[in-house]
């Protein structure tokens, strides 16, 4: 396993203590957190957005406007890898919202008419040495203890939600990936989201019952 | 739509964090997220369920060149000087509001009359919102800038000082009627916010109030707090 629940929370504090510096203005500070956490960063925007150029350039605009607003990171409202993940991510979601309706990457899109089977999916557009969007779900729920959770989401419902998360495919783009009608694979993501949602607040309060005892 | 509704909120809150939430409706939750606690609550409590998956992404270092890009895009850049003062001119000049509020006295500005053009879409409506804990014969430190849009679809809010709550207090935006309990407009992150006007939110208003409220606003639905800033005008 590459990273663990404990690795988070350890880091957690000395990222924070980074990034408060870095908002006084300290490039040191900064430069150390780049290099703590750009490897991190960079990959989650690549499995987004698999164009290494791009990717680059996302990452180089994340890290400018994490300077800017290191300011606003508030250390009590979330953990700060997950700040930095959701400032990487949101901008890699959003490239991809201006670059499919680009006409090379078309076939990943809605249009589902002239598509050939044979296509490339996107697990084959997907280096061949990266584990798969279920080898991370699976990954992630040893890290975050959830296989509870993670085996009551049919292995349908898994993928969609994989593919949607870690690739940040549409709901149209995954329906034909996984060639089933789009209403089914809504509410695949929907109630598999729901267990998810449901089962974590379940571990939630047995392990708040647990630390009362 | 009314997004305080926690099902709705929950709704398109996990589409956000999922990332299935696209294109406009994506930038729509966007400019909403400021103003709505109920919806900020849900994006932060998905965030905190999905976002731990990407723990299990192995790491992959970017190129040396990537950081020297950032690093050359930093000079010249501070931290401080970005987050305080967007370059804003006038907007965010204080002296030029104190001049606007001398002269206004109620402190209301309808821009019609500096705009030429009478089939121009109707001005906006600026509404300065003044410290209200200013002592008797001294004059109120105009704090917040309201402009409601001529179409009386948005309102949008800047600080002109620094405007904060302190870390376990949330400012909250109210459209006060003449008659009839106030209604909220939203929490304001450090005297900033948007806000869609929805319904007829401002029918009979005169007033817009901040109060100080618990995190997340008020729990009640109305203030509960101390009313710390407030400007009037008319529609």
């Amino acid at each position: 396993m590459v990273t663990n629940a404990t690795d988070w929370s350890e880091r957690s504090l000395d990222l924070s203590r980074l990034l408060s510096r870095a908002s006084l203005g300290d490039r040191a500070a900064f430069g150390t957190l780049y290099e703590r956490t750009s490897a991190h960063l960079y990959a989650v925007v690549l499995r987004i957005n698999r164009d290494r150029a791009q990717a680059e350039d996302i990452l180089q605009e994340v890290y400018v406007n994490v300077w800017r607003a290191a300011s606003s990171f508030d250390a009590a409202q979330s953990q700060p890898l997950t700040w930095l993940t959701r400032i990487a991510r949101n901008r890699a979601i959003d490239s991809l919202r201006r670059d499919r309706t680009q006409p090379q990457i078309q076939s990943l899109g809605t249009s589902a008419g002239g598509t050939d089977p044979e296509d490339d999916s996107v697990y084959d557009t997907v280096a061949d040495s990266a584990p798969g969007p279920l080898d991370l779900l699976s990954r992630a729920s040893d890290a975050r203890s959830l296989d509870e959770c993670m085996e009551q989401l049919s292995a349908l419902q898994r993928q969609s939600v994989a593919l949607a998360f870690f690739h940040g495919l549409s709901h149209a783009e995954i329906a034909e990936q996984l060639r089933q009608p789009l209403g089914t694979v809504k509410s695949w993501v929907r109630r598999a989201l729901q267990t998810l949602k449901d089962c974590l607040q379940g571990a939630v309060q047995r392990d708040a019952a647990r630390a009362g005892d | 739509m009314d997004y305080g509704r926690p099902a709705l909120a929950d709704a398109l809150a996990v589409e956000y964090v999922l990332g299935t939430l696209r294109g406009g409706a994506r930038r729509r939750f966007e400019t909403l997220l400021p103003a709505h606690a109920t919806l900020r609550a849900a994006t932060q409590a998905w965030q905190d369920r999905l976002l731990p998956l990407s723990v299990a992404v192995d790491p992959v270092p970017p190129p040396p060149h990537v950081w020297q890009k950032i690093s050359a895009r930093l000079d010249g850049a501070t931290p401080a000087a970005s987050t305080t003062a967007e370059p804003g001119g006038a907007w965010n000049r204080l002296s030029f509001w104190r001049g606007l509020t001398a002269f206004a006295g109620v402190a209301v500005l309808g821009l019609a009359a500096l705009l030429a053009n009478p089939r121009a879409v109707p001005p906006p409506i600026v509404v300065v919102l003044a410290a209200t804990g200013a002592q008797a014969g001294t004059a109120a430190a105009p704090s917040i800038v309201a402009s409601i849009s001529g179409d009386g679809n948005t309102l949008v809010t800047r600080p002109i000082v620094p405007v904060a709550a302190g870390a376990d207090r949330s400012l909250e935006l109210w459209a006060v009627p003449t008659q009839g309990p106030a209604r909220s407009l939203g929490i304001l992150a450090g005297g900033s916010g948007t806000v869609a006007l929805r319904g007829n939110v401002m029918a009979g208003v005169d007033t817009l109030a901040v109060t100080l409220e618990p995190p997340g606003g008020s729990p009640t639905g109305l203030p509960t707090g101390p009313i710390v800033y407030a400007g009037k005008f008319s529609l």
